[in-house]
């Protein structure tokens, strides 16, 4: 009897040795951030990887993200150090160049041309380095324009125009911003005893970070720098015209709310989802991957397209897919890199609105078009007011500029901060902001 | 020494040295005996001081000391450069001396405004109000709100559209405020946020102000003094102590001061609550230069050192502690 | 005296400010629990509603449909209740070396205990990291809660001035009949000071409790977080729909036992700060 437990210990220490080899098993950690409903979207999708490759399993690491990415970005810098890299995942795209001109990243080069993925993908999905492809923006994301029909309607405002190409003009778009503007009275901007204190409906809410203000900047001909970083663009008069036209719906129009762009808990309250749901804001302009959650609040909801200061103008924005070179199991993290990328086996990361796909055909072939936009998520204007606008659509420069978030933390936004609060004219606020760029000699080129 | 000296206060060699002497032990054996008896001890009961400050403070300051002179982002090798961080720091740094700034203003106006009303409401709990045991409880609660929890409600109290502040003014009559979202009024918004959670200075206060000897306070009463007289010269005099702990653990807190602005305002607008802390963070993590921000710690460490030194040497200008003597 | 000679007059204003005050500390916390019984439109329409429509406890479970709260609170608990040990344990026994046992180096080794009360947190923060990489602690509990263990300035602080206050007689009584140091510690002075233990208990409670840095930077598995990144999470830049109400329970859910455990234990709390005596 004495010898029982010595044998049981035996034989469990032999089956914990025994299990791992016995179950021939290969491990991916995939790291990534996002939303509740983001985070349940990729499991889902990771679990239906591993029905279909026996062998393989998919440990989610799942980072709590916030919209400037600065902890994630903190999380896999010390990651990195210490070499505790997961396999695959995200990347932050203002990181991605650093990181992978210090061989963090797998080359993918070979890869990609073997299997002939040019051609099947966005000609911008795919990330270089010097030449060398190192990770593929994880989606296709882009500037949206949402609104709310009833707020609309009760203001008597047209539905704004489906057609990128054709869509309202700057003026026009601010005449009916501030016609659905009203007080706790019922009077409009500019009307005698309008109370700017107590609004009760706002026109619209564009989100004010770097991102959100790229496409109007280049629809009026502006921009932040230049695509290979060696010229400051934010100081030039057309900028300076765009972003004062912005600052003047917050001070002069009165038909914006204002709250922190750049807080860490972002959710700038109420955030204007739920305002836009509450009837409290006409329009919301953001990211389309905000699509997600707003289809899940109750509200007529529709999707315009962006007003044109003087050109279309459409963005390219995403986080970016990486597999690290510390991966042991290259071959198999290239398969679930594949797999994320292909739409069809990732069917709900689609449909539910979270992501635009980054393969082509997706946007132009009809029998796949009908596969991701023919559902209650997307409104029947998706196509022409968003997916065609993508043709236009260039990619921000955070992957490929130096310093980019140096140049937008430190030179830009505590200018444009004031902007936004009316102190100071954006001609005053972009001109030091350019300055100080200059003064740090941050205007490096590109990776 | 047939009759050993009384026992009160003595320290503990003079303890186990009593003991010796009772047990007839010579005096030289005496002395080497509880020299090495309590070397022995005392260092045996620290050894987890001393693992733990070579583990876990030594060798990480002097890592941040050797980083604070290098240029590092961590993922490439170390590079030296000298005094360059500390130069970049006082000289080319815009935001540096506005990091000092901010935080010199939020430390100096709050900790002096949390320690004057604390006082002012241990005094008023002091007096035989009924419910003391609620009102402490009540006073603590915000301290018990994890920093984030508070930090989130607080961005909403202050929202200008929305918040219950300006809701609560504009039904007043009064005109909103922009709050954490001013740049003349975000510090001091902090500042009232700062004094939701005084709580807990309440409460050492108040247990400061129960140790006064009740004889003297009395006397003064006895005699007829005013309740303000009682205050000048019996509870203030009595209070210094306390009043001196909680200014320097207020200092050194409000230049630690990051969660707040972190999640309500990320040091805007404009910088204007760009916080000590929040800065070297953003070096340190969002820019990568991990040497700068190195110097920036050992900066703060340094100034923290040097001011809690000269508010402990001014201190006996003005405090008094029982059982001194004053004339 | 206080109570008698004093006017009415003055009595009244004392209970107006302190009940002033009180309804400061407590009115956003009562918004707090208001916004955890309402849907998420709810929280927000203007002008804003003291009571919800329909009480949303639903919130409370589904909380844990969205986070996975309950195992964040175990976790969370266990990390708390190593951390109590460990501060208790080894604060008491390095102050009462400073209180009672004349050494040579103590001045000097108090001094360097009391300055680690000023060191900010960030700048050991990375070196701390790479150190826990190289023992194989990343993604373990180790971190946060192992150095509860090596003593704390604060609480070394705290027991040390109260262990003075204890008077000798009793190790005196002690050391004749030949006991130890380490006996005396465990047998008549720990016994004696429950307040002040208590008082590191709870303090060292509060703050393993409340602790985002740690778990965020040493935490890479979902199934070992915390409340506090449960919490973040909830507050996150992506958390833009929805999640208000949820965010506000959670709170609740973790503020309440805190709450009760100090309204129980006050009188432990004050005596504790009051014998400890800061008075030098």
């Amino acid at each position: 009897m004495k010898r029982l437990p010595v044998i049981l210990a035996s034989v469990l220490i032999a089956l914990a040795i025994a299990s791992p080899l016995a179950a021939d098993n290969v491990k991916l950690t995939f790291v990534y951030w996002g939303s509740v409903n983001e985070d349940t979207a990729m499991k889902e999708a990771f679990k239906a990887f591993e029905a279909a490759n026996p062998g393989i399993t998919v440990e989610p690491m799942y980072i709590q993200g916030d919209i400037s990415g600065t902890e994630y970005a903190a999380k896999l810098r010390a990651m990195a150090q210490t070499n505790t890299l997961p396999d695959l995942g995200y990347f932050r795209p203002d990181q991605f160049g650093e990181f992978a001109a210090a061989g963090y990243m797998m080359d993918l080069t070979d890869l990609v041309q073997k299997e002939g993925l040019t051609r099947d993908y966005l000609p911008q999905a795919w990330l270089k380095v010097k030449g060398r492809i190192f990770g593929a923006y994880t989606a296709a994301e882009c500037q949206v324009m949402f609104y709310n029909k009833d707020v609309l309607k009760k203001a008597g405002v047209p539905v704004p125009p489906s057609d990128y190409r054709k869509a309202w003009t700057w003026d026009q778009f601010v005449k009916y911003c501030v016609q659905i503007t009203t007080d706790a009275n019922g009077k409009h901007p500019g009307d005698a005893g309008f109370d700017a204190n107590r609004i009760t409906t706002y026109g619209v809410s564009y989100q004010l970070w770097h991102a959100m203000l790229t496409p109007p900047l280049w629809s009026g001909g502006g921009g932040i720098v230049s695509p290979d970083g060696r010229k400051v663009l934010i100081d030039s008069p057309e900028s300076i015209d765009v972003i004062q036209k912005i600052a003047d719906l917050i001070n002069k129009q009165k038909v914006m709310p204002y709250t922190n762009p750049s807080s860490t808990s972002q959710a700038g309250l109420p955030t204007p989802p739920v305002m836009l749901a509450n009837g409290q804001l006409g329009f919301y302009i953001t990211g389309q991957w905000e699509l997600l959650d707003i289809a899940k609040m109750s509200f007529p909801m529709g999707i315009g397209a962006l007003p044109i200061i003087k050109k279309p103008a459409q963005m390219y924005i995403s986080g970016a897919s990486v597999i690290f070179k510390s991966t042991k199991f290259p071959k198999e993290a290239w398969l679930l890199h594949k797999w994320l990328m292909t739409p069809d086996k990732t069917l709900n990361l689609y449909t539910s609105g979270l992501w635009m796909p980054t393969k082509a055909s997706w946007y132009n072939d009809p029998a796949d078009l009908k596969k991701w936009t023919d559902n209650a998520v997307h409104p029947a204007e998706f196509k022409t007011a968003v997916l065609d606008s993508m043709k236009i659509a260039e990619p921000i420069p955070e992957v490929r500029v130096k310093n980019y978030t140096q140049i937008i933390n430190e030179c830009v936004n505590p200018q444009l901060d004031k902007v936004w609060l009316g102190e100071i004219s954006a001609a005053e606020a972009l001109k030091k902001a350019g300055d100080l760029i200059r003064q740090q000699n941050l205007m490096q080129g590109t990776w | 020494m047939r009759n050993p000296a009384p026992v009160r206060n003595l320290s503990g060699t003079r303890r186990v040295a009593r003991s010796l002497v009772v047990a007839g032990v010579s005096r030289p054996r005496r002395e080497r005996f509880l020299s090495r008896y309590n070397n022995f001890w005392g260092w045996l009961f620290l050894t987890p001081v001393v693992l733990g400050l070579s583990l876990w403070v030594a060798f990480p300051l002097g890592l941040s000391l050797f980083t604070s002179f290098a240029s590092w982002d961590l993922i490439t090798a170390p590079v030296f450069v000298g005094f360059k961080n500390y130069i970049d720091m006082f000289v080319t740094d815009p935001l540096f001396w506005q990091s000092v700034v901010v935080t010199l203003y939020y430390t100096v106006a709050g900790v002096s405004l949390q320690v004057v009303l604390a006082f002012l409401a241990a005094i008023l709990l002091n007096t035989r109000v009924r419910g003391v045991k609620v009102f402490r409880t009540v006073f603590y609660l915000p301290s018990l709100v994890p920093v984030i929890v508070s930090s989130a409600l607080w961005m909403w109290l202050y929202n200008p559209q929305f918040g219950l502040f300006n809701v609560l003014l504009t039904s007043l009559g009064l005109p909103p405020q922009k709050w954490v979202f001013g740049i003349q009024t975000v510090v001091p918004s902090l500042i009232l946020m700062s004094i939701w959670g005084i709580g807990n200075i309440i409460i050492v206060f108040l247990a400061g102000l129960q140790d006064i000897p009740k004889e003297l306070t009395e006397a003064v009463a006895i005699d007829g003094g005013s309740a303000f007289h009682r205050f000048r010269h019996i509870i203030l005099p009595f209070m210094t102590p306390t009043i001196l702990y909680n200014v320097v653990i207020g200092i050194i807190g409000g230049f630690q001061t990051f969660t707040q602005p972190y999640i309500m305002t990320n040091g805007g607008p404009a910088n204007a609550s760009l916080f000590y802390v929040l800065h070297l963070y953003r070096q340190a993590f969002m820019f990568a230069k991990m040497g700068y921000a190195s110097a920036m710690a050992w900066f703060v460490f340094i100034v923290t050192g040097v001011v809690s030194i000269i508010i402990f040497k001014t201190s006996s200008w003005w405090v008094f502690y029982q059982g001194e003597t004053k004339k | 005296m206080r109570g008698s000679r004093r006017p009415s007059e003055y009595r009244l204003l004392a209970y107006v400010l302190l009940v002033g005050f009180s309804l400061f500390c407590v009115f956003p916390l009562i918004w707090l629990l208001r916004s955890s019984l309402m849907t998420s439109r709810e929280i927000f329409t203007l002008p804003p509603r003291l009571l919800p429509a329909v009480v949303q406890w639903n919130n409370y479970l589904d909380l844990f449909q969205v986070v996975p709260f309950a195992r964040y609170f175990f976790n969370t608990l266990l990390i708390v209740v190593l951390n109590v040990v460990g501060a208790v344990a080894s604060n008491s026994v390095i102050g009462y070396a400073f209180a009672r046992i004349n050494f040579r180096g103590r001045t000097i080794m108090y001094g360097l205990c009391m300055a680690t009360i000023m060191l900010p947190q960030t700048v050991t923060m990375i070196p701390l990291f790479i150190e826990w990489k190289l023992l194989r602690g990343i993604n373990t509990y180790a971190p946060l809660t192992a150095l509860a263990f090596f003593g704390n300035g604060f609480y070394i602080f705290m027991l040390h001035q109260f262990f003075k206050t204890i008077p000798v007689e009793f190790d005196e009584a002690a050391f004749v009949d030949g006991v130890n140091h380490f006996q005396i510690v465990t047998r008549i002075i720990a016994p004696m000071s429950k307040p002040a233990l208590a008082v590191v208990a709870i303090f060292s409670f509060l703050a393993s409790w409340n602790d985002f840095m740690g778990p965020f930077l040493y935490l890479n598995d979902q199934r070992k977080y915390t409340l506090s990144l449960g919490l973040k999470y909830l507050i996150s830049g992506y958390s833009v729909m929805g999640q208000w109400q949820f965010l506000m329970a959670a709170s609740v859910l973790i503020v309440l036992p805190v709450a009760l455990l100090f309204f129980l234990t006050q009188r432990y709390f004050i005596q504790g700060l009051t014998m400890g005596g800061l008075k030098g």
